[in-house]
């Protein structure tokens, strides 16, 4: 039987992930909780990435990727055997860092993720694309040039491109890596708009490697530390009263 | 959502099948060529067969004075219907040949046999050797009635057994070795690359190393790689109106010739040539090309003494490539050197190459697989080689190069 | 002491600058004789091939070059006795058989890369990229010897069992399955580049979507692989228009009149050219390179209509 209990989203318990011989994640307990912003910071090479990829299963494109531990979603051990990979990837969805889109028009690029799992009737279609582009603050810019090529838009264009196609899938959450690192700060500053305005109907979880990112959009905070997650709490108080030196250390700009 | 993932799961399926089937028809092709190539052709495949003449070719010879009678047993096991002469030591056995007439074949003859080295009658001093698998077509005697192959291979042996002396035996080879069409190549091999190597290794210096990037050098360059988009017998066309003509009217050729077919050819390998030598130009650094001239030389000698060595490794592959290209090409040819299979290969006589033999074998009636497919073997064997060389070559020079590097 | 070696020293490097100018001078003239090349052959074939169609053909009278082109018949009349030559039927046929190779080896020999590239295990991907490039390398004669051994005989039995009564196999789908194979390694190396190519932030994503592996590479990589896989294609047609011994073992020599059918014996522009070449004077044999003329003219346009067609490619978005 492959069941577990989970209060908020994720429960993530006793994770352990090993890149061959190399241990990347030790011992990290930690709940995602619904319609929150979680936020993942610590130094480069903390393991917040690798962290987020246990949550969507992208570490399995790894080789020598090896995981133990539980991570309970929806009332099931994502890493169990019996677990439908692509499946779960439809209701976490995942944004990179680097804008990622596909060399395809605006309509298909958003599009892709419904035709892949067999959503062929136009209006349908239209339908998911147009409310995924609204949600993502993207749909009035462009509106009337949905057949051209992706890669025409800017930077800042092209990762709420990312997002509305991450959004078109209908997820429950959504995986942010680091998403307006490559970006400037006024494409950064609409995108930090619209996470909060998604949180109202996603879950989301967001590695920042920017503190002042985290203060301002997140609701719950978490620090990890060579692979270890050193603390977690609600973003204002870890960030105004730390309870571990180490925590402390790192916001007050003493390393990282 | 389940039907979906299950019609999903369906399409995949049926994807991931064609792919599969798609792959491994090139390994089936592969396969079945190679396995066609040998079933056809490998039983021609021995030592005679690089060394004869391709047409069969009649003698009247004599044995040669003074050469002791064999009186031998044979070294090897004979057939059932093979007879065998232990004075002359030769065995002789009832065959047919492509026509259906009956022959009397050579079937063995042994180290010490009188008969293994005889006396052109026709010329008079070059000794013929007596091989398997020739016809012997009558042996005449002194006092003795001449043994005929109508009479059958019993009949000979029985008539050898009865004399000591032979006046005189007439004889015809088997024919269809391709000893000419093999030195045809091998010629074509050399002139070709005399001929392509310098110009070509030249123009990639002169593009690489003297002049500087700009619309002309663009512009050369296209020139040159356009040349790869031409077909082959559109080469062979130009070498008929070209080269051919060249050498007629310069040597005592009368139609294609080598001297032809090697210009054609590299022409044809320019490009390759160009190509190839001028990416390994590029490799070599600068830090060289500096140094030589901060010593005092001047650009000749750099070129010479310090880019073309180190670019040498690329320059051997091109010419493996080259060699690879010229072994194969038939369209070309078959304009630009002609057709007539010969065994008396001059540079400016007619001749053909191994690859356009295969062709005129093939056009001609009735067509000649078994050769045909045992020269394939010759020809596919060579380019499998060279291209392992070139691998060999190029992943070593591809460590040196990356070794360097750490220096 | 010092004014004899700055002498010497003077001396020395206007001979290295004169060698210098001497070997510019040669490397420069090989670079140019290289790149006069392509310019003496366009320019000799036109030459001789317009020749038929003005001059006297020695009391024939000239060619008729509307006939040539668009006409049905190879000769109308005796050989070295008339001058009604046509390739029409053949041009027809050449572009014909070449869009059906391209058809057969272009789907075989795209998932080929893809399996090789992206789905088969490194050993296995090692195996079948050898056995692409000696496939490569086989000379076209020897596809000839082999399209003449096994596949006349293969098309001979097939048609006996649909009743059909073939020249002993020699065929349009004789050539075709000929052209086909030795298409199918070139579209395969190039398109195998132009697939690894493809961004693996692209694939991730795809997965991240949860597309399965095969929705990826069939809906993602293939399309953003299309440039590459387009220009193997281009590659790949051009060979089949230009292969003249092996498809000229397998045509059968068809004198006249086009035919679609696969099973019917055929000619193309190349195969026209080789034909009875051994024993040949006269117009007849000028005339071959009239026919040279209009294939040089065919793949002309077919690079020019392709190369339109990929730039098109481009921008239009694929499903």
């Amino acid at each position: 039987m492959n069941s577990c209990s989970v209060e908020g989203v994720f429960q993530v318990e006793n994770l352990n992930l090993f890149y061959g011989e190399h241990q990347a994640l030790i011992q990290v307990n930690l709940p995602i909780e619904k319609n929150k912003v979680t936020a993942l910071i610590g130094p480069s090479g903390c393991g917040k990435s690798t962290f987020l990829r246990t949550l969507n299963r992208m570490n399995d494109l790894i080789p020598n990727c090896k995981v133990e531990g539980t991570i309970c979603y929806r009332g099931e051990n994502i890493y169990d055997k019996t677990t439908d990979v692509i499946d779960l990837r439809r209701k976490v969805g995942m944004v990179f860092q680097k804008p990622n889109p596909f060399p395809m028009s605006i309509f298909d690029n958003v599009a892709y993720g419904p035709r892949c799992q067999g959503v062929k009737e136009k209006n349908t279609l239209n339908q998911i694309v147009k409310q995924a582009l609204i949600d993502a603050a993207l749909y009035e810019e462009v509106k009337d040039r949905l057949k051209e090529n992706a890669l025409s838009l800017s930077g800042g264009q092209q990762q709420r491109l990312c997002i509305a196609r991450a959004i078109a899938m209908s997820p429950e959450v959504i995986l942010m890596d680091e998403p307006t690192s490559a970006l400037d700060p006024i494409a950064t500053s609409k995108i930090e708009d619209l996470i909060i305005e998604l949180k109202k109907q996603y879950s989301i979880v967001i590695v920042t490697h920017n503190m002042q990112q985290a203060l301002r959009i997140s609701d719950k905070t978490a620090f990890f530390l060579l692979g270890e997650l050193v603390e977690f709490g609600d973003t204002e108080t870890l960030f105004t009263h730390p309870k571990h030196p180490k925590t402390e250390a790192y916001i007050t700009g003493r390393f990282g | 959502m389940l039907n979906n993932r299950r019609i999903t799961k369906i399409k995949d399926f049926f994807l991931q099948t064609i792919t599969y089937l798609s792959s491994f028809v090139s390994l089936g092709a592969l396969l079945i060529i190679v396995g066609f190539l040998f079933s056809k052709g490998i039983h021609l495949l021995n030592i005679n067969l690089i060394t004869e003449n391709y047409l069969s070719t009649g003698f009247v010879a004599d044995v040669f004075p003074d050469t002791p009678l064999c009186n031998c047993e044979p070294t090897i096991e004979l057939g059932e219907n093979v007879y065998y002469s232990p004075k002359w030591g030769i065995a002789l056995v009832d065959s047919k040949d492509l026509l259906g007439k009956n022959v009397v074949e050579i079937e063995y003859v042994h180290a010490n046999s009188p008969l293994r080295q005889v006396n052109d009658k026709g010329i008079g001093i070059e000794p013929i050797r007596l091989r398997t698998d020739y016809d012997m077509i009558r042996i005449a005697f002194d006092a003795y009635p001449t043994a005929l192959s109508r009479f059958g291979a019993q009949n000979m042996i029985q008539a050898l057994e009865a004399n000591n002396t032979i006046r005189e035996m007439e004889f015809q080879t088997t024919g269809g070795g391709i000893r000419g069409s093999i030195i045809t190549t091998l010629y074509l091999i050399f002139f070709t690359l005399l001929f392509a190597l310098p110009i070509g290794i030249g123009a990639a210096i002169y593009l690489n190393e003297f002049a500087k990037p700009s619309r002309w050098t663009r512009l050369l360059r296209t020139a040159i790689e356009t040349l790869t988009g031409v077909p082959s017998i559109i080469y062979g066309l130009m070498g008929l109106a070209i080269f051919v003509p060249l050498t007629v009217s310069l040597t005592d050729a009368t139609g294609g010739n080598i001297l032809s077919g090697a210009m054609t050819l590299a022409v044809i390998l320019l490009p390759i040539i160009i190509r190839t030598t001028e990416e390994s130009l590029k490799v070599v650094p600068d830090d060289f090309r500096q140094a030589s001239l901060a010593l005092g030389a001047n650009a000749t000698q750099t070129t010479f003494k310090v880019v073309l060595p180190s670019a040498f490794p690329g320059i051997l592959s091109a010419t493996l490539l080259a060699i690879g290209r010229i072994v194969g090409e038939s369209a070309a040819l078959v304009f630009a050197i002609g057709t007539s299979i010969k065994d008396h290969i001059t540079v400016t006589g007619k001749s053909t190459s191994l690859a356009v033999h295969i062709w005129a074998m093939m056009t001609d009636e009735p067509a000649n697989i078994e050769l045909s497919a045992t020269i394939a073997l010759i020809i596919v064997f060579i380019t499998v080689i060279l291209n392992l060389v070139i691998k060999i070559l190029s992943t070593r020079y591809l460590k040196r190069k990356l070794g360097g590097a750490h220096e | 002491m010092p004014n004899t070696n700055v002498l010497i020293h003077k001396q020395n490097t206007a001979r290295k600058r004169r060698v210098d100018q001497i070997m510019k001078a040669i490397f420069t003239f090989t670079a140019l004789l290289s790149a006069s090349f392509i310019i003496i052959i366009v320019g000799i074939i036109f030459v001789q091939g317009f020749r038929p169609f003005i001059t006297d053909n020695h009391g024939l009278g000239p060619v008729n070059l509307w006939r040539f082109v668009t006409g049905d018949v190879w000769l109308i009349g005796n050989t070295f006795a008339s001058n009604l030559y046509s390739v029409g039927y053949a041009i027809v046929s050449t572009l014909f058989i070449a869009f059906l190779s391209l058809l057969l080896a272009f789907p075989i020999g795209v998932l080929t890369a893809l399996f090789i590239a992206k789905i088969a295990p490194k050993p296995l991907s090692k195996v079948l990229r050898t056995v692409i490039e000696t496939l490569a390398s086989i000379p076209s004669i020897v596809y000839g010897l082999f399209g003449s051994g096994v596949i006349l005989q293969i098309v001979y039995d097939l048609s006996a069992t649909f009743g059909y009564q073939s020249k002993g196999g020699n065929s349009i789908l004789a050539v075709v399955l000929v052209l086909s194979l030795m298409s199918i390694p070139t579209i395969t190396s190039i398109s195998e580049v132009a697939i690894r190519s493809v961004d693996k932030a692209i694939i991730h994503g795809s997965l991240a979507l949860g597309a399965s592996q095969t929705q990826t590479h069939f809906k993602v990589v293939l399309a953003s692989a299309k440039s590459g896989i387009f220009t193997a294609a281009i590659l790949g047609i051009g060979r089949a228009l230009g292969e003249a011994t092996a498809v000229s073992l397998v045509a059968g020599g068809r004198r006249s009149g086009v035919s679609f059918h696969l099973l019917d014996s055929t000619s193309t522009l190349t195969s026209l050219m080789l034909e009875g070449i051994k024993e040949t004077t006269g117009l007849d044999y000028d005339i071959r390179f009239s026919v040279g003329l209009v294939l040089m003219v065919v793949i002309f346009l077919t690079n020019l209509t392709l190369n339109a067609i990929k730039r098109r490619i481009g921008t239009v978005h694929v499903k």
